[in-house]
């Protein structure tokens, strides 16, 4: 277990990643899980709890910040990211998406397209009340197709909700295909930006990275929302899943689990 | 009381539940009012609490994300939008985000039923009760005139949790005595039952009034028990009211599937025998027409209620369960 503290060192967090993901394949051995998109969102998952001061007895962090997954199905990987933070009880999860009571999780999700309004209407309650809460929202990239997605974000840059972030998993991948071949994204910087959002870039599994990215974005000093798009890789840190649509959701078998725990490979690095 | 040959007095909804919003936001400081380009209901709160007062356009999936996020901040949520927007596009939003973790915000749909006559039917919302009645710790309203109109938002706020209040979009006939008492758990028996029971809400309170008055008579009295909460549905009132008569009436602005058309004959099914019709809005694609013609379309009327009635307690079938 990891000793929990606010901004760890970056080689502290890789084994977090890696500890995180192996316990990911212990789960995809014995039922189906979403793997692809739960190996892609692990770094930034760690990045996100950990910046926010995460620890099992103070979930909300330093600040009372709050982290909705918004790409609800990865919910294996934040219990995987949990439990390797301390968080008891999540070697034997049941539920296929976040629910209430977790610790960590503010808002059931699985419908794709919610996380986003409701961070921003955290948002705004804690500016109303004058705190310095503030909202984290992990989206994927699909997920982008949803309309609502961009109703909250035109209401996010209409209130200059400085408060909320907003981190895309970009791993070019959705259920049926890339994302560039079933509906564009691209350009996607140019998209947030024209709808109000700071945009800031990162290599969504390098933690160095990502640290700088999300402490950037989570200082508030911009008075835009700001959206932190994390280049990622579908099926990262196994090798032999790497990129590959098949493994979107799927329960391992013993072969596949041996083979694919001995393909762990240590991320944090970066994706190259 | 009014009848369908007397002058009646038709008064719209909004202004007063604009009103009773405003006294909520000076009772209760964390009172949040979120609409979606349309203000007529928040005018109060927004004139006196501009930054309580938050309009997110025309984006109702947003806007019940929103007040999802702020319920979650603490803040109690009142969320004024049109009905059949609110209900349709925001069906997922409502269930999943404030409905399922029972969240304190009230939705205020104007609107519901047929009342948006010739606006036709892109406007027309006659699943709304039944949408909120399908969901988790929700209570439902469908106020009748301005004076439940103004007790339903009251109640709605005062118990914590989610809960939907039903407004006209225009003018409503005004049924009850400005001082009129209502009860959540029993409804408001209007007239007593001889032979018939009518159950009813909203609009359908009037209609059955004057089909009670055109009834008055002896041999086949139309009760009338209006409910303004239609959920948690009051079973065992409904029930104890059907012991005694014949034929039980519906008389409701909305589907019967997922309206007082089933709850009554679930309330009712393997407990009481008699002659049962719901004047309820169905499926059939409606013409272009005005509320009235609408509601004359889909026989919600005072003379088909009637009808009913008298088909029922003269039909062959009458009194055989005695």
């Amino acid at each position: 277990m990891t000793p929990v503290a606010a901004e760890r060192p970056d080689r502290a967090l890789a084994a977090v990643s890696t500890g995180a993901r192996r316990r990911l394949l212990d789960l995809a051995a014995s039922r189906g899980v979403h793997l692809g998109a739960s190996l892609s969102v692990i770094d930034i998952l760690v990045g996100v709890y950990d910046l926010t001061g995460f620890a099992p007895d103070r979930p909300s962090g330093h600040r009372g910040d709050r982290v909705i997954l918004s790409k609800g199905h990865s919910v294996w990987a934040l219990y995987s990211v949990l439990a390797e933070f301390g968080v008891a009880g999540l070697d034997d999860p049941r539920a296929g998406h976040p629910v209430e009571g977790t610790p960590g999780v503010t808002a059931a999700t699985g419908a794709l397209g919610h996380g986003l309004s409701i961070g921003a209407g955290l948002a705004l309650g804690a500016r109303l009340d004058g705190t310095a809460q503030r909202s984290v929202v992990v989206l994927g990239d699909g997920e982008l197709d949803e309309g609502s997605v961009w109703e909250a974000a035109m209401f996010a840059a209409h209130h200059r909700l400085a408060n909320l972030v907003a981190v895309v998993d970009r791993n070019g991948l959705q259920q049926e295909g890339h994302t560039e071949s079933i509906l564009s994204l691209e350009p996607l910087d140019a998209k947030w930006a024209s709808f109000g959002w700071r945009v800031l870039e990162a290599d969504g599994h390098d933690h160095a990275a990502l640290r700088t990215a999300l402490r950037t974005a989570l200082d508030g000093q911009d008075g835009r929302p700001t959206v932190v798009v994390a280049r990622t890789v579908k099926g990262r840190g196994v090798s032999l899943m790497e990129g590959d649509a098949r493994y979107h959701y799927v329960q391992l078998t013993p072969e596949e689990h041996a083979a694919a725990t001995r393909a762990l490979v240590g991320t944090g690095q970066g994706a190259a | 009381m009014s009848t369908d040959t007397n002058t009646v007095t038709a008064l719209p909804m909004r202004p007063v539940v604009a009103d009773v919003l405003r006294e909520a936001a000076d009772a209760d400081p964390r009172l949040v009012v979120l609409g979606a380009d349309g203000q007529a209901l928040a005018a109060g709160v927004r004139e006196r609490y501009p930054e309580r007062y938050i309009d997110v356009g025309i984006a109702e999936a947003n806007l019940v994300g929103v007040a999802s996020g702020l319920a979650r901040a603490g803040r109690r949520v009142v969320v004024c939008a049109m009905a059949p927007f609110l209900v349709r596009r925001a069906a997922e939003q409502i269930r999943n985000d404030v409905a399922n973790p029972g969240l304190d915000v009230t939705f205020v749909g104007v609107g519901g039923g047929l009342s948006y006559g010739t606006l036709g039917p892109t406007h027309h919302c006659p699943e709304d009760l039944g949408f909120f009645s399908a969901l988790p710790h929700t209570r439902v309203y469908c106020p009748a005139d301005v004076v439940d109109a103004a007790w339903a938002v009251r109640q709605a706020l005062a118990v914590p949790g989610p809960a939907y209040v039903r407004l006209g979009a225009r003018a409503d006939r005004v049924v009850h005595a400005p001082d009129e008492r209502f009860d959540a758990g029993t409804g408001l028996l209007m007239r007593p039952p001889g032979r018939a029971l009518a159950v009813a809400a909203g609009a359908g309170v009037g209609i059955a009034l004057d089909a009670a008055d055109r009834l008055a008579g002896p041999g086949h009295t139309l009760g009338v028990l209006a409910l303004t909460a239609v959920t948690p549905f009051p079973q065992e009132r409904v029930r104890e009211l059907a012991a005694g008569v014949d034929a039980v009436v519906v008389v409701e602005e909305h589907l019967a599937s997922s309206g007082l058309g089933a709850a009554t004959a679930l309330a009712l099914a393997g407990q009481w025998h008699g002659a049962f019709a719901a004047h309820s809005v169905h499926t059939g694609y409606p013409p272009i027409g005005d509320r009235e013609e609408l509601l004359a379309h889909y026989r919600i009327t005072a003379g088909d209620v009637a009808a009913s009635v008298l088909d029922a307690v003269r039909g062959p079938g009458a009194g055989a369960r005695r």
